[in-house]
């Protein structure tokens, strides 16, 4: 006979007022991974988006992607040497419509490859979100540097760069706009340890989202909110099953006096932990993907199916892990004193 | 036949620096079947010596012997072994689960006694104990809803529901009137008959010596 789900049957009041604390705090932990992993899309998709590989920048430009550039000789060389690997530019920029509205976006180019979109010259290729802007494919995009104009050929889904659409147009383009001849970056795919070129530094695509300005400190203090959120849902945990067990100490001693042993009273703990904290967190993650469903366009909310089991999974071992602190107690009970307090 | 044997028990606690010894050498014998009512002052030892044969707590000296063994030389688990199994308890207070029906008080002891009978067998088991009691017209009532001799009844059924050998009972009516008091007694006294269980009761009562078969009076630790 189950004697927790019977406790919980009798005491409904007391149980839900724990399940929709941990509900809103888990909701909360949700809604702010959701808009950190969001934002994290939002500032890097482009970067986030390439396979596993390594990106290389110029030693000399100090981990500033926009100073780095790629020695020509050099970049023909290990293109030719790595058939996979490409080259390739990002610049901020602004582009006008046909109503004059300015559009900021983040301009790249590249060699020929299939890792990111090729356009002929007086091309373009930008973010779906500029279509929420009213811009359609055929439609005239203009920008100060460049003599002539961009004409829209298509649409990509979530490509983003520093929190800007990308914006994909040919290196020519690019090199007229930016008044440049030399890439900034090399990407190379698949490998398992970065390659050493004299005059390049190494990242993994990981290390590099650490280059853009703002990323790490943007993510740090969402992070940093995440799994305070985290932490305090632990000790919660711990100080509401700790006050339940104080409140039980008396029916615990009993229960041990006729004769129930130790590991029963905390697998009735357990059960009950799990139980609340399972239908919490169903809860807080339904509602949380529906969030994501009616979310205004413009908020960058991410939660992927993996972040949710992934939270979820953390929540059930720290709840574990606090519902099992506050029980050691229930060892230390002992028979004889509950049943001289005359409690129960 | 004796049961239950208290060879020179001795109990002694720390009390700061000074060690008070409560119990100076008990010995009693518990014969099968038969009610031991212990009796004494308050402070005589009646309780300690009680919770010591019940396996509740340590003897500082001495030997209880069940069935051949040796309580005193036994891990705390083999003990909870058989306080789950072989003994039954009637506190005081009836100590029930508050959030258990009076049926479900039952079939928990049977659960923790690890009985071997099936489900439905145990079912008929506390029925059938509860239409003895007087209680089966309030099987899905809840501790709460009882009175004082109601609760009382359960916790005496629960006692017994697993048919243990020994029934440790302290001071079983302190909280009843003197009608209730009979009543349950009575009730103690036929049910342990019936089932052939040896009960060792602690009682400030003088009526309800009347349904001892023994009586044994303690006085500072010693019996008299």
């Amino acid at each position: 006979m189950n004697i927790a789900w019977k406790e919980i049957k009798k005491n409904k009041v007391r149980f839900m007022i724990l399940g929709s604390i941990i509900f809103l705090v888990s909701f909360l932990t949700f809604i702010i991974s959701g808009l950190s992993n969001g934002l994290s899309q939002d500032n890097a998709a482009l970067i986030k988006d390439l396979p596993d590989g390594h990106i290389y920048m110029n030693s000399d430009a100090e981990e500033t992607y926009n100073a780095s550039k790629i020695d020509e000789n050099l970049q023909s060389k290990i293109l030719g040497d790595n058939k996979e690997a490409t080259a390739f530019s990002i610049q901020m920029g602004f582009v006008t419509d046909n109503s004059d509205t300015q559009h900021s976006v983040a301009f790249v180019t590249s060699t020929g490859s299939n890792l990111f979109e090729n356009v002929g010259k007086g091309e373009v290729i930008v973010d779906s979100s500029l279509k929420e802007e009213g811009i359609k494919v055929g439609d005239k995009l203009t920008n100060n540097q460049f003599s002539g104009a961009f004409i829209v050929k298509g649409f990509v889904d979530k490509k983003t760069f520093s929190h800007a659409p990308v914006a994909y147009i040919n290196t020519e383009n690019y090199k007229e706009i930016y008044r440049v001849s030399e890439m900034q970056l090399l990407f190379i795919p698949g490998e398992d340890k970065a390659q050493s070129f004299s005059g390049l530094q190494s990242f993994s695509n990981k290390k590099f989202l650490n280059t853009i300005p703002s990323y790490s400190a943007e993510q740090l203090s969402l992070n940093m909110i995440t799994w305070f959120l985290v932490v305090i849902s632990g000790m919660l945990f711990a100080i509401f099953f700790y006050m339940m067990n104080v409140q039980k100490i008396g029916l615990y001693g009993i229960l041990k006096a006729i004769g129930f042993k130790t590991i029963s009273l905390f697998v009735m703990m357990w059960y009950q932990m799990i139980f609340i904290t399972l239908i919490a967190l169903g809860i807080s993650a339904a509602l949380s993907q529906g969030f994501a469903v009616i979310a205004p366009k413009g908020l960058p909310f991410d939660l992927t199916t993996e972040a949710s089991i992934q939270l979820t999974f953390i929540f059930i071992t720290i709840g574990f892990v606090g519902a099992t602190l506050s029980g050691i107690q229930i060892k230390k009970v002992e028979p004889l004193q509950a049943i001289q307090q005359g409690v129960v | 036949m004796s049961l239950f044997q208290i060879v020179e028990v001795k109990k002694t606690f720390k009390n700061g620096e000074v060690d008070e010894q409560v119990l100076k050498g008990i010995n009693l014998t518990l014969k099968e079947g038969e009610i031991t009512a212990l009796v004494g002052a308050s402070g005589s030892g009646k309780s300690t010596i009680l919770t010591i044969s019940a396996g509740l707590q340590r003897a500082s000296e001495g030997r209880l012997v069940f069935e051949g063994k040796n309580l005193n030389e036994m891990n705390q688990e083999q003990i909870r072994k058989i306080r789950a199994r072989q003994f039954g308890f009637i506190f005081q207070s009836s100590h029930l689960v508050p959030f258990l029906t009076v049926q479900d008080q039952l079939m928990v002891m049977l659960n923790v006694s690890e009985t071997k009978l099936k489900k439905h067998e145990q079912k008929e088991e506390v029925e059938k104990l509860l239409k003895i009691v007087d209680m089966y017209h309030r099987k899905e009532a809840y501790p709460p809803s009882l009175s004082g001799g109601e609760k009382q009844r359960v916790a005496i059924a629960r006692a017994l529901i697993h048919k243990p050998k020994i029934l440790f009972a302290d001071e079983p009516t302190a909280s009843l009137d003197s009608r209730r008091t009979k009543d349950v007694m009575t009730l103690i006294r036929e049910l342990t008959r019936t089932m052939d269980i040896t009960t060792l009761m602690v009682t400030h009562d003088e009526e309800m010596l009347s349904y001892a078969d023994q009586i044994v009076t303690m006085k500072d630790g010693l019996i008299q």
